[in-house]
């Protein structure tokens, strides 16, 4: 029972020493919405002082971790990998039905707490720190480079149109393991708002 | 085994789920018993469809009948029997300690593979000790700020409790009294504090707390679901109980909304005969799987 001082990185953002890029930014995104200030999953059960404390530790383990160079070092110095932290995957709800492909499965979703909007900027960003190439997007989503370039660039001239820009996006989304609802909400958020701009100029 | 179905607030589900989850169990060749103890507002039996049984715990409690098992209730559903609630007893939401650590016992010793054990709302002594009592304590929540608050509150108390029963020494037993109310002198605000407190007065009895709290293992059921969102607040609520508490808490599952639940409620039919393939139905049917594969060797197909 170790408080939030003594836990290691990896025990504040509940993954495994050995997690990918991948699973560390969903795991950072599970943990954002989970110690979101209106979260309901802490209502009534800590303070604002302690919500705030999480809050940073969260971050700054995020910080280490997703950067290759600094969670090396960091792994260098805090951890035995061999006899590292407790882990156990969330595997309840999975597990009553290990069949069925679940709809509502938590494995396939990701959570971002904040009102980021995930504009091509951010979404190559993400991808980079997860250290994913644009082929291997494309051989996972069938989507061509070309379009996924176009959408990172935020080349609004030559995004399709709005119904296949919706499909490519949440594939796309998925593909990064991102909360595929929130990236589109967010695209088109940025481009109304780019349109906005545009059309006032 | 014994599960017991709790949670801080009357209207979430438990005497539902705990109907529907035995039947599911039953189906499966598992010999199951209910127990209706919402001392203060029994009605499985008319979540079961049965009528208000002539004789129920509160003829065990006041003597009237010696045996549990000669007020077990068979039903039309095979390896199936209810314990009805207290029908008549006003006051038996206050029953005397004596009685109801006769009734644990009695329960205890009764022949099933499984028995569930609905409890009633709230934080009473007798709910907490029905709930610590069990192999298996499941919390029944919906995902709104109400029941989370109360669902919060009743694990503090069922976990403070279980603490205080661990520990051998008074001045520990008071520091953990202190400790429910935050506002408490000794600024012991969580159970880390508590610990570090209780460090100081009695090493013995601070290990003694670290290794319950290690054990203490409730489960939780999210009722009435309309959202993914609402589905990841049980992965939260698992991760913030982990940090709050240091406890491991098991997510069984979900149930969604589904207007076919108050339907069969009202038909007086449980939701898990009248329309199984409904989809809270099947909800419960996988958490009733997930349980009955908690204790293969129980299982009589």
């Amino acid at each position: 029972m170790k408080q939030i001082e003594e836990q290691t990185y990896y025990e504040i953002l509940e993954v495994n020493p050995h997690a990918t890029a991948k699973e560390i930014q969903r795991a950072y995104e599970n943990a954002k919405e989970t110690y979101h200030r209106d979260s309901l999953a802490i209502y009534s059960l800590f303070s604002e002082e302690e919500v705030n404390k999480i809050q940073a530790a969260i971050e700054e383990s995020y910080r280490v971790l997703v950067d290759e160079a600094s969670r090396k070092i960091y792994d260098q110095s805090h951890l035995q990998i061999s006899d590292g932290p407790k882990w156990e995957q969330p595997v309840e709800v999975q597990a009553i039905s290990p069949k069925k492909k679940a709809p509502l499965s938590f494995t396939d979703l990701s959570i971002n707490a904040g009102e980021e909007i995930y504009r091509g900027k951010t979404l190559r960003e993400i991808r980079e720190r997860i250290g994913i190439d644009l082929k291997a997007i494309s051989t996972e989503t069938k989507i061509s480079t070309k379009y996924l370039e176009w959408i990172e660039e935020e080349a609004l001239e030559k995004l399709p149109a709005a119904v296949y820009l919706k499909g490519f996006l949440k594939s796309y989304a998925q593909s990064l393991g991102l909360d595929p609802q929130k990236v589109v909400e967010g695209y088109f958020k940025f481009l109304s708002e780019n349109r906005k701009d545009r059309s006032s100029l | 085994m014994i599960w017991t179905i709790g949670g801080g607030k009357g209207g979430s589900g438990k005497s539902f789920i705990t109907a529907n989850i035995g039947i599911c169990l039953s189906k499966l060749g598992v010999r199951v018993i209910l127990i209706d103890a919402d001392l203060g507002g029994a009605n499985l039996h008319t979540l079961l469809g049965i009528s208000p049984p002539a004789l129920s715990l509160s003829d065990f409690m006041k003597r009237r009948v010696s045996n549990l098992c000669d007020i077990l209730i068979p039903t039309s559903i095979p390896n199936l029997q209810l314990l009805s609630g207290a029908q008549d007893l006003l006051n038996a939401s206050d029953a005397k300690s004596v009685q109801k650590r006769k009734l644990l016992r009695a329960i205890q010793g009764l022949e099933a593979d499984t028995t569930i054990v609905d409890l009633g709302a709230g934080n009473s002594l007798s709910v907490l000790d029905f709930f610590l009592m069990s192999d298996g304590g499941i919390m029944v929540v919906t995902p709104e700020p109400t029941a989370i608050e109360n669902t919060y509150r009743f694990l503090k108390s069922a976990f403070y409790r279980r603490l205080r029963q661990s520990v051998s020494s008074y001045p520990v037993k008071n520091l953990i009294d202190g400790a429910m109310d935050r506002k408490n002198e000794m600024n012991i605000q969580n159970p880390h504090d508590l610990i570090k407190a209780v460090r100081r007065i009695d090493e013995e009895d601070a290990e003694r707390i670290i290794e319950e709290v290690e054990s203490f293992h409730p489960n939780l059921i999210l009722n009435q679901v309309r959202s993914k969102k609402d589905i990841e607040i049980g992965f939260s609520i698992r991760s913030a109980c982990q940090r709050y508490f240091g406890i491991h808490l098991h997510y069984l599952g979900y149930v969604v909304y589904d207007q076919e639940v108050s339907h069969s409620i009202r038909r007086r039919r449980p939701l898990v005969l009248e329309n199984a393939r409904s989809r809270a139905a099947q909800c419960i049917t996988e958490i009733a799987s997930k349980l009955a594969n908690s204790h293969p060797m129980s299982l009589r197909i």
